[in-house]
């Protein structure tokens, strides 16, 4: 588990180098889940050492996003004068590119 | 004493009883708005607001269950290298779903706030709206918006997809759980990943690999689709 929890948070950390020494406008986090899924298939690492601690972050994702969802309080200045067109346009545009991806891949993709 | 609210202590115990408390309704009452995040979320900020406190002071002690999203997205590898057979089968329609869903989302945020006659500076913070925060600031730098906008729209616009997406998109006739996923992680990035998680592995694998590939996307193209619209 403690190896697991070390390994992830090498690739987190060499994600978050590998964007600072591009100096491309992306995530880190992102460049270290690709790495790690390279390194994976490269059998640089074994999937049984990583897995257990990677399973127990993905169990809690949802709980990691709450205190960025608390922060929208800070935003009832700016929602209160132009609410109308963020609101619809965003709940509009949501819906739509749910149903766009959903249905391309419902209609192409294989079943499981 | 009184300052025991300014200590990290506070901010974590009051996320997690807050979440505790969401999951126990949540797993009780089947209803659409009892959604773990959007209940845990209403109950801090109503805690909050009622007690007069600062979410500076609630942050003291919630940044760090925030901070511990980034090894969870890199978690999410893990999951890809051990789904990877069964995406690649599919890996055709699924990048395509994913790209043209995410071109989509950029052109028809855009096009609806100008048509509802929204400012210029929230357009442009609007724009990269379906994809995950830290790369939704730097595409809001480059492309001239306000950063502080565009946090708070990606992370409404991930608790929207996460509380309605699935009921929305089986109400639209989608009921394939890995189009699902597929869909929430392209529209609703990290948030509704959790969400597809909890439709099973294989979805929430199809969700962090749209995200992906969509953050990458939307960095791309949203300057070029912002310019031609405004």
């Amino acid at each position: 588990m403690l190896k697991g929890v070390l390994y992830i948070f090498l690739f987190l950390v060499l994600g978050e180098v590998l964007v600072f020494l591009c100096n491309v406008p992306f995530a880190g986090n992102i460049v270290g889940m690709v790495v790690i899924f390279i390194a994976l298939k490269l059998k640089l690492i074994k999937l049984n050492d990583v897995k257990p601690a990677s399973d127990q972050f993905i169990k809690y994702m949802v709980l990691f996003f709450v205190p960025y969802g608390v922060g929208l309080m800070t935003f009832y200045d700016i929602l209160k004068i132009h609410w109308l067109a963020i609101v619809v346009s965003t709940v509009v545009s949501t819906i739509l590119t749910l149903y766009i991806t959903g249905i391309i891949l419902q209609k192409f993709g294989k079943d499981e | 004493m009184n300052e025991i609210y300014l200590q990290p202590l506070f901010g974590i115990f009051i996320t997690l009883a807050a979440f505790q408390l969401s999951q126990i309704i949540g797993g009780k009452w089947k209803f659409v708005l009892f959604n773990p995040v959007l209940l845990s979320v209403v109950f801090i900020m109503c805690f909050l607001v009622l007690f007069k406190i600062d979410f500076e002071a609630y942050n003291v002690g919630g940044q760090y269950l925030g901070f511990l999203l980034g090894p969870t997205v890199v978690a999410l590898g893990v999951l890809f290298y051990e789904k990877y057979d069964k995406i690649r089968e599919n890996i055709i329609p699924f990048v395509s779903a994913v790209v043209i869903g995410g071109i989509m989302s950029v052109i028809s945020v855009c096009t609806i706030a100008i048509t509802l006659g929204a400012s210029e500076p929230i357009i442009r913070s609007i724009a990269p709206k379906s994809v995950t925060t830290p790369i939704a600031l730097e595409i809001t730098k480059i492309i001239g918006g306000v950063p502080y906008i565009s946090a708070g729209i990606v992370i409404a616009v991930g608790i929207f997809g996460n509380a309605f997406g699935p009921v929305i998109l089986r109400a639209l006739g989608i009921k394939n759980k890995n189009a699902i996923g597929a869909a929430l992680g392209t529209a609703a990035h990290g948030i509704g990943t959790a969400r597809a998680l909890e439709e099973g592995k294989l979805p929430g694998a199809y969700a962090g690999l749209a995200m992906c590939i969509n953050g990458l996307l939307t960095a791309i193209i949203t300057p070029h689709i912002v310019n031609l619209v405004i």
